[in-house]
């Protein structure tokens, strides 16, 4: 029995990986992501019961790898998402999760919320601030663009 | 002559004060007056005249204070200068920032993983390190109720502002150090949540059986680090009442770990009695069946660009576990078979039951909707209830009535969506409330330093100047 972490397809030296189907009870057929060749494999709580087995060409297959790699071709790879070759992975984070602080200027219900950077130097002696956020004076742009929010209707309650 | 005879009056036709006028209201009618959240800050607060300093970290032991915070205390957080809380650098993903943080750090903003730990108290800064700092401290010590602390053990002893050393100064102070293990043999482990959901026995029991694709997870939130907090507000409202009876202070010493072990429920005494070790079985409920999630065969929101929505708004939480249910249950998916196999509820919890049924239910919902599966159930008396998510709470009708859910006009930072205490143990006269989120680093310490302290305005420039405060 092998853990079915991989299927390591030898005709064109790719390592397909499966995950999460390591920890699986599943059966059915893969592709593999570098050569389209289709494997059956039959996994029991996590170890091949059957297979990696290779079907005859065009045979249709129930899943793609996750991702794969070539570790003999300076692991070229194949990531997630990879059409016609890897799954998507829905996991995957939004475009803005990278680092970037997001710019916000109004909450979903159209008020005005203090999300963006740089903004003008507000506190007084050693850091200490008041009770309000005077909009109209510290972001005069907000400001208006809140006035035509508001006359447009599109400031909600909730 | 005739006797007047003085017509006879009813109890209940005596106009009462108002408590008795509220008595003949129906129920929930009660509680929408007495509970309404448009007259919470119509109403006085339970701990008002409560000072408590919190020089703590990340979300543990600042939720303990934010806790009294809520109820009415006045609480005061030190944090390191123009740096502050930690845990104001901690924004999901780097994403979600409020500013400003300080003027110092125009770019810098504070995290919403801040939220909700430490609502309306007072910010200033402090660094304990320098020599200047410990008369500081001493008299604001003077000054307070208590103090809650997380650094390692012995540190603040060593700075010389332990409990031993203030409680020289106010015998009335009650002091909390927070620990991660508490002290023993692993008094110097720090701890995360994710530490204490390993070590105290609850990671081994969360999440689904190797058998069903699953191994030992920690919850998605820190829901160690807010019950450790939670508790650690039981024991200061119990020190605060010991105080009032004796007039003294108290140390109170909390292990975040020891809150894990306690979550885990009849484990430990099971452990205890027959040596077995409580096994792990996710969503699936070891004493009731069916009782647990199950997964649909279609999204409510097939074309969101969202996953969390697009692909896993499709779980429904099912119980059926009395026998009457069970075989209602079974009818309406098409497999009297089931109801016939296990007619009685010890049958149904054997685990290769429980795997049976568990799939026949998954595949009876394969080709429908979560919401089309809710509805089908409940059609049937059956419990059924969506797993729902973010947007989802936010749009229920019942959280926004109650408070659960509110929009706070945040005075330094403008529109913010909370969700409080507010509406977990309401209190009828002195609710919980959330004037502000938080505030900026050192925002207060023309406030307490000056104000409150008496400290000369050319002191504190000079403090701020030298990096003190």
């Amino acid at each position: 029995m092998t853990l079915t972490e991989i299927i390591w397809c030898k005709y064109c030296n790719t390592v397909n990986y499966l995950d999460p189907y390591t920890f699986w009870n599943w059966k059915g057929k893969v592709k593999c992501a570098g050569c389209d060749r289709v494997y059956y494999v039959h996994i029991i709580q996590g170890f091949y019961y059957e297979g990696p087995k290779e079907m005859p060409p065009g045979e249709p297959y129930d899943i793609m790898p996750l991702y794969a790699d070539k570790p003999l071709d300076g692991y070229e790879r194949f990531r997630p998402g990879t059409p016609g070759k890897t799954r998507p992975y829905t996991c995957l984070p939004r475009e803005i999760y990278l680092g970037k602080a997001d710019v916000v200027k109004f909450s979903i219900r159209g008020r005005p919320v203090r999300g963006w950077a740089p903004q003008p130097p507000s506190s007084g002696l050693a850091g200490s601030q008041g009770f309000k956020w005077d909009i109209e004076k510290l972001a005069p742009d907000v400001w208006k663009e809140y006035q035509v929010k508001l006359r447009k209707g599109e400031v909600r309650e909730w | 002559m005739r006797e007047k005879v003085k017509p006879e009056i009813k109890f209940e036709d005596i106009p009462g004060p108002e408590e008795l006028e509220l008595e003949k209201m129906p129920f929930e009618e009660y509680c929408r007056k007495i509970f309404d959240p448009k007259k919470t800050f119509e109403k006085p607060e339970a701990l008002k005249g409560i000072r408590w300093l919190s020089c703590t970290m990340y979300i543990f032991t600042p939720h303990s204070v934010s806790n009294l915070a809520e109820l009415g205390a006045e609480c005061i957080k030190i944090e390191m200068p123009r740096v502050g809380d930690p845990m104001r650098h901690t924004s999901p993903f780097n994403e979600a920032y409020l500013y400003p943080l300080h003027d110092t750090r125009p770019l810098t903003g504070t995290g919403l993983g801040f939220m909700n730990a430490n609502l309306n108290e007072y910010f200033i800064t402090l660094d304990y390190h320098r020599p200047e700092a410990r008369e500081i401290v001493y008299n604001l010590v003077r000054m307070s109720d208590g103090l809650t602390e997380c650094y390692r053990p012995g540190t603040f002893y060593r700075w010389g502002i332990g409990y031993k050393q203030l409680m020289e100064i106010n015998p009335r102070f009650i002091y909390v150090w927070g620990g991660g293990f508490g002290y023993g043999p692993k008094v110097f482990g720090g701890s995360y949540d994710i530490l204490g959901q390993a070590q105290g026995g609850l990671a081994s029991i969360t999440g689904f059986h190797e058998d069903f694709g699953g191994h030992p997870v920690k919850h998605t939130n820190w829901v160690i680090d807010w019950y450790s907090g939670t508790m650690i507000t039981v024991g200061i409202l119990a020190a605060l009442y010991w105080r009032r009876k004796t007039g003294l202070g108290t140390m109170i010493e909390f292990s975040q770990v020891h809150c894990s072990t306690r979550a885990c429920g009849y484990g430990i005494p099971l452990y205890g009695r027959f040596g077995i070790v409580r096994q792990r079985w996710g969503n699936w409920d070891t004493q009731l069946c069916v009782h647990g999630i199950i997964r649909t065969g279609k999204s409510d929101y097939p074309d969101d660009p969202n996953p969390q929505l697009r692909e896993e708004a499709r779980y429904v939480m099912v119980s059926a576990f009395q026998d009457q249910d069970f075989r209602e249950l079974c009818y309406v998916i098409g497999r009297p078979d089931l109801w016939e196999k296990y007619k009685t509820h010890k049958e149904r919890l054997k685990p290769e039951a429980q795997m049976e049924i568990y799939g026949a239910l998954e595949q009876w919902a394969a080709d429908k909707t979560r919401s089309e599966v809710v509805e089908i159930l409940t059609n049937a008396g059956l419990l059924a209830m969506p797993v729902m998510n973010d947007k989802e709470v936010y749009e229920c009708q019942h959280f926004r009535e109650r408070g659960t859910i509110r929009w706070i006009e945040d005075p330094i930072f403008g529109d913010v969506l909370v969700q409080g205490g507010f509406s977990v143990g309401m209190l009828s006269e002195t609710p919980r409330r959330v004037r502000w989120v938080w505030r900026p680093v050192g925002a207060d310490n023309i406030r307490v330093y000056h104000e409150l302290l008496g400290y000369p305005i050319s002191k504190i420039k000079e403090w701020y100047e030298k990096g003190i405060i």
